[in-house]
């Protein structure tokens, strides 16, 4: 169990000067990426689809995937999700 | 026939009966000595894995059972694999619940893997099918623990559908005898040489699909291994699953189903680890995410692909457990799992934060961890065999992966809103079981070579540079990217809040509709039961009245006894002739 109640006070990952440097790390690194993509020396010799070769597809199928798995995904809940007790009322 | 005393000599062998030893051995220590339990336990497990190492790879314990020849163990590279990461798994579970005083927790944290053990270790079906139907039993008292009415009746759900896929194998084995004259187990196959669907193949392949989860076979694992306690979870999450995808490896490489099988794996249960709040389910949903890559990898069945499904195999084990480990930590700290309840457990609970983000890494497959070095393996599978479509449904249940396993998890645990929970740092016992998972995953993933070398085919493998650079690239581009669009989704608000709730999925047909129609049938099966009795018991005994009033002290034919009895045995004579008659 909790020890004891929180105490109000601001965390290191709760700090705004935190939040923009991982943000700015986060986004430097991936602009790395993509470009690094473009690069003949970080790409595939013989790739097997044609879809490797465009430089940044990883990166725009990582982007696209992840927002519909969240945008799309979170409308499931109208179809399955029902009180915490559903079960228990019913066993 | 084979004698008692080499059937005792090929007990004794078996690194998995030296488990079920250490197990028995626990049990039998009193709670008054608890603290002993599992130090001694984690003995047996040493010695098992010295006689693995001690036996290397071949054939032992061939025993003739009624005239078949039965091999109670197998070493060879396939299983070899299995049995290493069951034994550090194992190992590692002990002492995360170092301070345990549950008997029974304690025994089944022995006796169900040495189950698993056992079983990938067979080089039979009768010895598969026997450690099969151990692990069975041996894990539902895992589920059993917490001691609820709500535990009980998920153990006996669980209990039901194990057993029903220990049938199906058994119907198999029957049928591959009959077809083959053997019990060996080696490569089965879905197709006879026709191209049609053997039943042989097929009953064998839904016992296995049942135990690794098929799609709509899956929800047994969401449904039971949640409700066991923190540390019997993470027991759980470990052996069933991979028994089964080290039997289909065996018997299924190859078989093109597979693949859409496992494809459809991969996917389903990103979007409903998306809306659980539980997140124990969570990663249980992971667990079914996580087998179909394998399940994808077996399919394909080359020397490359083969290699990828078990050597990720091998890797998941301990990220995903180092995962359930973190959450546990959380659970025994805060007493909850729900993502409504946790956040802000950083602050005070940071290497248990810092292990569950190298689980997150690994299990993501981000370059420089467990995942990266053998998940590209099954991914460049997919490109050989030019599987365009699954290669893009395995990258994209890649981003799902990072979605449910490498954000969810940590961020909701650790960080997104502060709970104003501010529990103690994890106990000693649990940090070095996670400590000791992380280490393996960052050097699993930065030198790979000796998971490498334990795999089974190593013409493939001898040729495979995971950290090629576009292979690097490549993987950072996806990764990198996914986490942007989360940090943009979290930033404009789009990224859902946890809502607590209770998702519905395949269990609600047996747990709902199921159980009403189970109910009804009883109900009738009792009243057809209770109109027969009433109508047959009244024909019985008025037959009874009338007999007794023609034979009874006062009926016409005993006025001269001997002559009614002689009537009445002629009777009864006469009828079991007429019986054997129509028998005949």
């Amino acid at each position: 169990m909790a020890d004891h109640s929180g105490d109000g006070k601001q965390g290191w990952a709760d700090t705004k000067a935190f939040r923009f440097a991982f943000l700015g790390v986060l986004i430097i690194a991936a602009l790395a990426s993509a470009v690094a993509g473009f690069l003949p020396q970080f790409q595939k010799d013989h790739p097997h689809f044609s879809v490797e070769g465009m430089g940044a597809f990883f990166a725009v199928y990582g982007f696209a995937a992840f927002s519909f798995i969240v945008l799309a995904g979170q409308h499931l809940r109208k179809l399955v999700s029902r009180k915490e007790t559903y079960y228990d009322e019913r066993e | 026939m084979t004698s008692a005393s080499s059937l005792l000599t090929a007990l004794v062998m078996n690194p998995a009966v030296i488990l079920v030893a250490g197990a028995i051995f626990g049990a039998f220590i009193p709670n008054g000595f608890a603290a002993i339990r599992r130090p001694l336990m984690l003995v047996f497990v040493a010695v098992s894995a010295f006689q693995l190492n001690r036996l290397g790879l071949g054939e032992y314990g061939v025993l003739s059972i009624f005239g078949e020849p039965v091999t109670m163990l197998r070493v060879d590279p396939l299983s070899r694999l299995f049995a290493v990461v069951f034994h550090i798994a194992t190992a590692l579970n002990l002492i995360y619940a170092w301070h345990s005083r549950d008997r029974a927790l304690d025994f089944a944290s022995l006796a169900y893997p040495a189950a698993a053990l056992g079983g990938v270790l067979a080089g039979d079906l009768i010895t598969l099918f026997v450690w099969w139907e151990i692990a069975a039993i041996t894990s539902v008292f895992l589920i059993w623990g917490p001691g609820t009415r709500a535990t009980f009746l998920a153990g006996m759900r669980y209990l039901t559908i194990q057993v029903l896929s220990g049938v199906l194998l058994l119907a198999g084995i029957v049928l591959v005898y009959r077809e083959t004259g053997s019990f060996a187990f080696e490569e089965i196959g879905l197709r006879d040489a026709s191209g049609a669907i053997k039943a042989s193949g097929l009953l064998i392949l839904l016992a296995f699909g049942i135990k690794s989860a098929f799609p709509l076979l899956h929800n047994w694992v969401q449904d039971a291994y949640p409700k066991a306690s923190f540390a019997g979870t993470i027991v759980l999450s470990v052996f069933t699953t991979k028994l089964a995808v080290a039997s289909i490896a065996r018997a299924f490489p190859g078989t093109p189903e597979l693949v859409w099988i496992g494809a459809v794996m991969t996917i389903f249960p990103i979007f409903f680890a998306l809306i659980e709040n539980d997140l124990k389910k969570v990663l249980c949903y992971s667990i079914n995410n996580q087998v179909g890559f394998m399940v994808i990898g077996i399919g394909f069945g080359t020397a490359a692909s083969i290699n990828g499904a078990v050597g990720y195999a091998f890797t998941n084990i301990i990220f995903e457990s180092l995962l359930f480990m973190a959450v546990g930590a959380a659970i025994h700290r805060t007493g909850t799992s729900k993502a409504t309840e946790l956040g802000g457990l950083y602050k005070t609970m940071p290497l248990t934060m810092i292990f569950a983000i190298i689980g997150a890494m690994s299990i993501s497959a981000f370059p420089g961890f467990a995942g990266f070095v053998t998940k590209g393996l099954i991914i460049d599978a997919a490109g050989e065999a030019n599987a365009f479509w699954i290669w893009l449904v395995l990258l994209f249940a890649s981003a799902g992966v990072l979605e449910h396993a490498g954000i969810k998890i940590p961020y909701f645990t650790f960080f997104a809103h502060d709970s104003g929970k501010r529990p103690k740092e994890a106990p000693p016992a649990m940090l070095f079981a996670m400590g000791v998972s992380a280490a393996l995953c960052i050097a699993i993933g930065v030198y790979p070579e000796p998971l490498y070398a334990l795999m089974p085919h190593q013409e493939a493998i001898a040729n495979y540079h995971p950290y090629a650079p576009y292979h690097v690239v490549e993987q950072l581009q996806l990764l990198l990217w996914a986490v942007l669009a989360f940090a943009v989704l979290i930033l404009v608000k789009w990224y859902p809040a946890e809502v607590a709730s209770t998702n519905l999925d395949t269990d609600w047909f047996y747990r709902v509709p199921g159980r009403g129609l189970f109910g009804w049938a009883v109900a009738a099966v009792g009243a057809i039961w209770m109109f027969s009795s009433r109508i047959l018991s009244e024909r019985f005994m008025g037959a009874i009245r009338r007999v007794y009033a023609l034979h009874g002290p006062e009926g016409a034919l005993a006025r001269s006894w001997p002559t009614g009895f002689m009537a009445l045995a002629t009777a009864i004579v006469l009828g079991l002739a007429l019986i054997i008659a129509f028998a005949a």
